[in-house]
């Protein structure tokens, strides 16, 4: 059999052996909204675990955060420190965020801002926040899976034809299993992406250079700069570092799909215990950064977006086909097991949060899944489009995407407070933030704000905006209220 | 009691944003690894320690 058959049978058979456990675990069980959406609320810590580094690792983790060691060094370690701000955060935010769910029966993100700020009004915007900014993320998702299977395909195979059938598959997947299908087709990925991580990250440094201290060494001697950071205010520097890493902290949690996961625990108990356990998965990405030094010894001269495929090209050049299959099978489910949780989560805001408050298309339990059932197809198809039409690079758009929904997280945070913020307030401070990001990145931002992240920029602009209209619709309604009573 | 313990949830936030540039440096290389990185990820080990001291002594809710 010639090499892309292996490769891309092997390949076939992992993404199908994935879906069919998946499918296993699901079997015989009753779909109600709840169940479809959120699990029943019923992970316990271990397969929340799963689920939570089954959704967070994904080809991007595999792909563009090597592409980044390779292509620019220092500045890929953000990646390494926001997951674990991240999780410092949620060992305080999540339990508080899942007693609201718990109590109240939430599906959705914007569900919670509906609850907290008594605004349906609030919660279509939130949805229409979440909707959007999560359209590029599934997309990213088919732009590493294009890499991914033109690489296993060596060029031979039209990937986006492969591509699309890979999407529709997972799609009918997700159609059937809802959240639990994606929990526990977490296992398989997250067992298969270690194996793949630690080859690429241990055996090809040792491999060819004896040693990943080695490794390092090289590439200090041929570029001394690669492994500190440009200096204070340079693009790429010390300061764009450390707001980026805050900012993408306080968004980590607001994406649509992982307020889901913190609604799928079965107690407050297995989300503090995750906070503590999920940092150890941060360690995989050291390897993945020394795949990404080792690729830029051996293939050196990838530019732009052709660094993402920086290491696996070198497995393709120096390993067997079996390798390379097995391999690339892992990044594939990187891209598909996230895409499923990312489905479900997107299709919910549109039937809980817009048809069902908005429009009033309820019905029976049945009925209602169903609908959710739809939605996934018809919001696969327009991220399938999307991709299609417009070949995106992949990590601007992500870091696009989390300015946007870290927005949300002044709406989350003030909820939990003493002083209370009004829905008037939440809502015109996202939709402010949401400006402040679209003006800035239409004027061209990278040079602003001495290379400070436009986001955090946004999100001052936002929480300012929110105490303040918070302050004054508390006091108009007062005044209201003074009228009414005369 | 309460004091230490919000210590022990802030600090490595903290170590992880605003303290990478003081740490921003190769040497002195840790196991072989640049000083920067060694730095962040001893800080994702510890991390979970903090907070792992700040579940057993905290009461269940």
């Amino acid at each position: 059999m010639s090499p892309p058959y292996i490769a891309l049978g092997i390949i076939a058979l992992v993404v199908l052996a994935t879906v069919i456990f998946g499918l296993l675990a699901v079997r015989r069980l009753g779909m109600n909204p709840e169940q479809y959406i959120v699990g029943g609320r019923s992970f316990g810590a271990l397969l929340l675990w799963v689920l939570l580094a089954g959704e967070t690792y994904t080809s991007f983790t595999f792909l563009g955060a090597a592409g980044w060691s390779y292509g620019r060094g220092a500045p890929a370690f953000y990646i390494l420190c926001y997951g674990a701000v991240a999780y410092a955060i949620s060992y305080f935010l999540a339990p508080l965020i899942w007693r609201v769910g718990k109590d109240r029966g939430l599906l959705t993100a914007p569900d919670f801002f509906a609850d907290r700020y008594g605004s349906k009004s609030l919660a279509v915007v939130v949805a229409l926040v979440g909707f959007v900014f999560l359209i590029p993320y599934v997309t990213l998702q088919l732009s590493g899976l294009q890499i991914l299977l033109t690489l296993a395909g060596y060029g031979t195979i039209d990937a986006r034809l492969a591509v699309g059938g890979a999407f529709i598959l997972i799609t009918l997947f997700v159609f059937v299993s809802g959240l639990r299908g994606t929990a526990w087709a977490s296992i398989i990925k997250d067992a298969l992406v270690l194996a793949a991580v630690a080859f690429a990250g241990i055996v090809l440094p040792v491999h060819f250079f004896g040693s990943p201290a080695h490794v390092i060494s090289m590439v200090l001697a041929k570029h001394p700069r690669w492994f500190t950071l440009a200096s204070g205010t340079a693009p790429y520097g010390t300061l764009w570092f450390v707001t980026t890493v805050i900012l993408t902290a306080l968004g980590f949690y607001m994406w649509p799909q992982s307020m889901a996961a913190i609604y799928s625990a079965k107690t407050a108990d297995a989300l503090r215990r995750n906070a503590i356990a999920l940092p150890f998965y941060q360690i995989m990405l050291l390897l993945v950064y020394l795949a990404g030094f080792t690729a830029l010894l051996i293939v050196p001269g990838l530019k732009g977006a052709a660094a993402d495929e920086s290491f696996m090209l070198v497995i393709q050049k120096y390993y067997s086909p079996t390798v390379l299959g097995f391999i690339a099978a892992a990044g594939c489910l990187a891209a598909l097991v996230p895409v499923t949780g990312q489905l479900i989560a997107a299709a919910s805001l549109i039937t809980k949060n817009i048809m069902k408050d908005v429009f009033n298309a309820s019905g029976s339990q049945a009925r209602q899944t169903a609908q959710t059932r739809a939605v996934v197809v018809m919001v696969a198809g327009l991220a399938l489009a999307f991709w299609l039409f417009r070949p995106p690079s992949l990590v601007e758009l992500l870091l696009l995407g989390y300015n946007g929904v870290a927005q949300l997280f002044p709406g989350v945070m003030l909820a939990f407070t003493r002083w209370r913020a009004s829905a008037w307030g939440v809502g015109v401070g996202i939709i402010a933030g949401i400006v402040t990001l679209v003006v800035l990145q239409l004027l061209g931002h990278a040079t602003d704000f001495n290379g400070a992240n436009p986001g955090l920029v946004a999100l001052g602009v936002n929480a300012l905006l929110c105490v303040v209209v918070s302050a004054f619709s508390r006091r108009w309604a007062r005044a209201e209220g003074a009228l009414t009573a005369i | 009691m309460k004091a230490i313990r919000v210590a022990l949830a802030v600090i490595p936030p903290l170590m992880l944003t605003f303290a990478i540039p003081l740490v921003n440096r190769v040497a002195p290389r840790v196991l072989g690894l640049p000083f920067l990185l060694a730095w962040i990820l001893a800080w994702i080990i510890l991390g979970p320690a903090f907070y792992w001291l700040i579940y057993k002594t905290e009461g269940r809710r």
